[in-house]
């Protein structure tokens, strides 16, 4: 019973000290859906409009159709049509439009040549060129199945006339490619936004352990509970639980931004997507009360935690997947928490799975808090 | 019990340094137990020690006949604890602070406000009980240090530097208020650099250095100690000098200051007083007060100056005299015990 008043009066702590800093319960409320705006925003949107100018050195249906395709697709935004490529060329050169796409003289005539169209490109927006390519490719790959079907129409009609030419709106239709996508339209800030939410959590209850413990060291307030016949576990506990009421707040607030903002979806639940970043919290306040126990004061800390949070942010597939990184920072990727909570937190949001489906992410995050718990609990001064 | 605290050899040692030397002292219950020392010189560590802060090396100590290595919960139980920042929750108010006091010392809740309010009433803090204490001043965090401190009602108060940066009223409250708990059966330890708020306040004394127990006394004690050691020192270097130059040297080392306001000051009377074998030298300072330095240890010297006065005409109006002080006994003593750690 007075172990429980004692772990209530460090929650109540905790949110009396949120409530009488509104500038403090602002920035807490607000700061994860800054966090989702900037990453989402900054990093996971996709690239529209971008400027290109067409240089067509032909005439006719294809010449056309291939227009009209560039045209529609809102990744361009054709700024021009021209016939002169130095003028075409120029407009890249002078940064005026990211590249030129140039229909050869050719383009139109022997429906059953090979032709080659010349993308002039500005490579230097590293951005741009990584759309603009792959884009431009799958347009002229679909017009060349295109192509490729009319002849044959043509053959099997044993019809070689060309007088009775293209049947545009069928070519058209053609153009799009059909991609089977076994999870849905995944775009990059569905990727981002699960990887996100966890490390706003992670970077919360590090540096909020931070102050709990290694700033209340250093001012006081730890030696003065210490000096009270109170166990070392009822205070770590009482630390735990008023960060977790915190932490439970946020994560709700994130995921409710994520959701409204970006239309994120948690197919498996919002409570299975919010049980699993309280697992994360929790092994992450684990982390920072493991820290915090040999941290003399609050800088002490921030220089301690410092190694590993910023490793942790970007090695832990956060923002690409862990698959595309060298292989040594993909071996470093799975000693640490955070992506273990990514891949749970991916699954679920993302794959629709059950907490069953991602027991193993669970699992291995319940070790590293028993740990991080234990080492903790073992090292922690009370010697202050 | 006569004695509340006592170590035997306590150690406290961090890697090569010694904070805390072998330490055996004995605290006597419901006294008033100053604590001084240079800074770094081992005494908040030897609190930390007392209060279960910190574990000794070596050594053994009890409070209220709880060991503190054996009994820790115990020995906590019977502490309070004043520090020199105040180190309550900032965001907390006085009387939440109290509260949170009073549930982890495990205060029955049905004693808890009663308590609370009675001290708050006690050191005159009732009127900001609502205040958060980052909005009050020293005095009062002071005083609300002291309610959350006393909530559990200990026999013993540990106060470490508790008027340092306050203004002298609130500092004569602060002690007055220390007497009363003394005078209600606490047993009160303070750590302080104000050798006057010592003086005033203590029953004994110790006096550590380079983790050591240098002094131990009342001061009343330590001064006649000082005093008693001075005027043989004197005697033997007069008495040396004497013997080499057969004329009594004027030790300025050894004088004393003594200050008089006189009305009808003429110059027969400033050359009568300079005639005094045993006054080293008389000047008369802006404010027109009469300067003397005399043998500090010639027991007649007021009397006969006075007389001196009063016999050339002048009327003595006001008159103040240099007394050892117990800040005197304090440099000697620790600078004994550095000069032996040098050599």
């Amino acid at each position: 019973m007075s172990e429980r008043k004692k772990i209530f009066w460090l929650v109540k702590k905790e949110w009396l000290s949120l409530k009488r800093h509104p500038a403090r319960l602002f920035s807490i409320l607000v700061f994860p859906i800054i966090m989702i705006l900037l990453f989402g925003y900054g990093m996971g949107g996709e690239l529209t409009d971008l400027p290109v100018v067409i240089v067509s050195q032909s005439e006719g249906d294809l010449t056309d159709v291939t227009i009209d395709a560039i045209e529609s697709n809102k990744i361009y935004k054709v700024v021009e049509i021209t016939g002169d490529i130095n003028h075409g060329k120029n407009l890249v050169d002078s940064g005026k439009v990211k590249g030129a796409i140039i229909l050869p003289s050719d383009y139109d005539e022997q429906i059953n040549e090979e032709k080659t169209v010349d993308f002039y490109l500005d490579s230097s927006d590293q951005m741009a060129s990584q759309t603009l390519v792959p884009a431009t490719q799958a347009i002229f790959q679909n017009i060349s199945i295109g192509e490729s079907s009319k002849i044959s129409s043509f053959l099997t009609n044993g019809n070689m006339d060309n007088s009775q030419g293209f049947n545009i709106d069928s070519f058209k239709s053609m153009i799009n490619l059909d991609i089977d996508k076994i999870y849905g339209d995944i775009k990059y800030i569905d990727f981002l936004v699960p990887a996100v939410l966890g490390m706003t959590i992670m970077m919360s209850c590090m540096m909020g352990m931070g102050a709990s413990i290694a700033g209340e060291r250093e001012t006081g307030e730890l030696a003065r509970l210490f000096m009270t016949p109170t166990t070392v576990a009822t205070v770590i506990g009482g630390k735990i639980a008023g960060k977790l009421s915190v932490e439970f707040i946020r994560a709700l607030i994130l995921l409710f931004a994520a959701i409204i903002l970006f239309g994120a979806s948690a197919k498996g639940g919002i409570l299975p997507t919010i049980i699993v970043l309280m697992i994360g919290a929790l092994c992450f306040v684990g982390f920072g009360i493991m820290v915090s126990s040999r941290a003399s004061n609050q800088e002490d800390y921030s220089q301690m935690v410092m190694p590993f949070t910023f490793p942790m942010m970007f090695i832990s597939g956060v923002f690409y997947p862990i698959e595309t990184m060298p292989w040594i920072f993909q071996k470093i990727a799975y000693i640490f928490p955070l992506t273990y909570l990514n891949d749970a937190m991916r699954g679920i949001m993302l794959k629709g799975q059950t907490l069953g489906d991602v027991w193993l992410d669970l699992l291995i995050l319940l070790g590293f808090t028993l740990l991080f718990f234990v080492i903790g609990v073992k090292k922690f001064d009370r010697d202050i | 019990m006569k004695y509340i605290i006592e170590t035997e050899k306590l150690t406290k040692k961090y890697g090569d340094f010694t904070a805390v030397n072998s330490l055996t002292m004995k605290i006597p219950k419901n006294s008033i137990f100053g604590m001084l020392g240079p800074n770094g010189a081992g005494k908040t560590t030897t609190i930390k020690m007392l209060t279960c802060l910190a574990y000794p090396s070596s050594g053994t100590a009890t409070v209220s006949r709880f060991d503190i290595q054996k009994n820790p919960n115990e020995v906590r139980e019977t502490l309070g604890m004043v520090p020199q920042h105040v180190s309550l929750y900032k965001d907390l108010t006085v009387l939440e602070n109290a509260e949170l006091c009073a549930d982890f010392y495990g205060v029955k809740e049905e004693d808890k406000l009663d308590r609370i309010n009675e001290l708050m009433d006690l050191v005159d803090i009732t009127y900001a009980k609502d205040k958060r204490i980052g909005q009050l001043s020293g005095g009062q965090k002071q005083k609300a240090s002291l309610v959350a401190s006393l909530v559990h009602r200990p026999e013993i108060l540990f106060l470490d530097e508790p008027t340092i940066g306050l203004d002298p009223t609130t500092k004569r409250i602060l002690w007055e208020l220390m007497e009363d708990l003394n005078s209600s059966g606490h047993t009160i330890i303070l750590c302080s650099h104000d050798m006057h708020e010592v003086d005033r306040l203590c029953d004994n004394v110790a006096i550590i250095n380079t983790g050591n127990l240098v002094a131990y006394d009342s001061p009343r004690g330590l001064k006649d100690i000082l005093l008693n050691e001075e005027k043989q020192n004197y005697s033997n270097i007069k008495e040396t000098l004497s013997n080499i130059q057969n004329n009594n040297e004027k030790l300025e080392f050894n004088y004393r200051r003594l200050s008089f306001l006189i009305e009808n000051i003429s110059d027969e009377l400033i050359n009568n007083l300079k005639s005094i074998d045993f006054v080293f030298d008389v000047n008369i300072s802006k404010q027109g007060r009469v300067e003397l330095q005399v043998d500090k240890f010639e027991d007649k010297a007021i009397n006969n100056i006075t007389s001196s006065i009063i016999k050339d005409g002048g009327i003595i109006s006001s008159f103040s005299s240099e007394e050892p002080s117990l800040e005197d006994v304090f440099i000697k003593v620790t600078s004994e015990a550095e000069d032996d750690a040098r050599a």
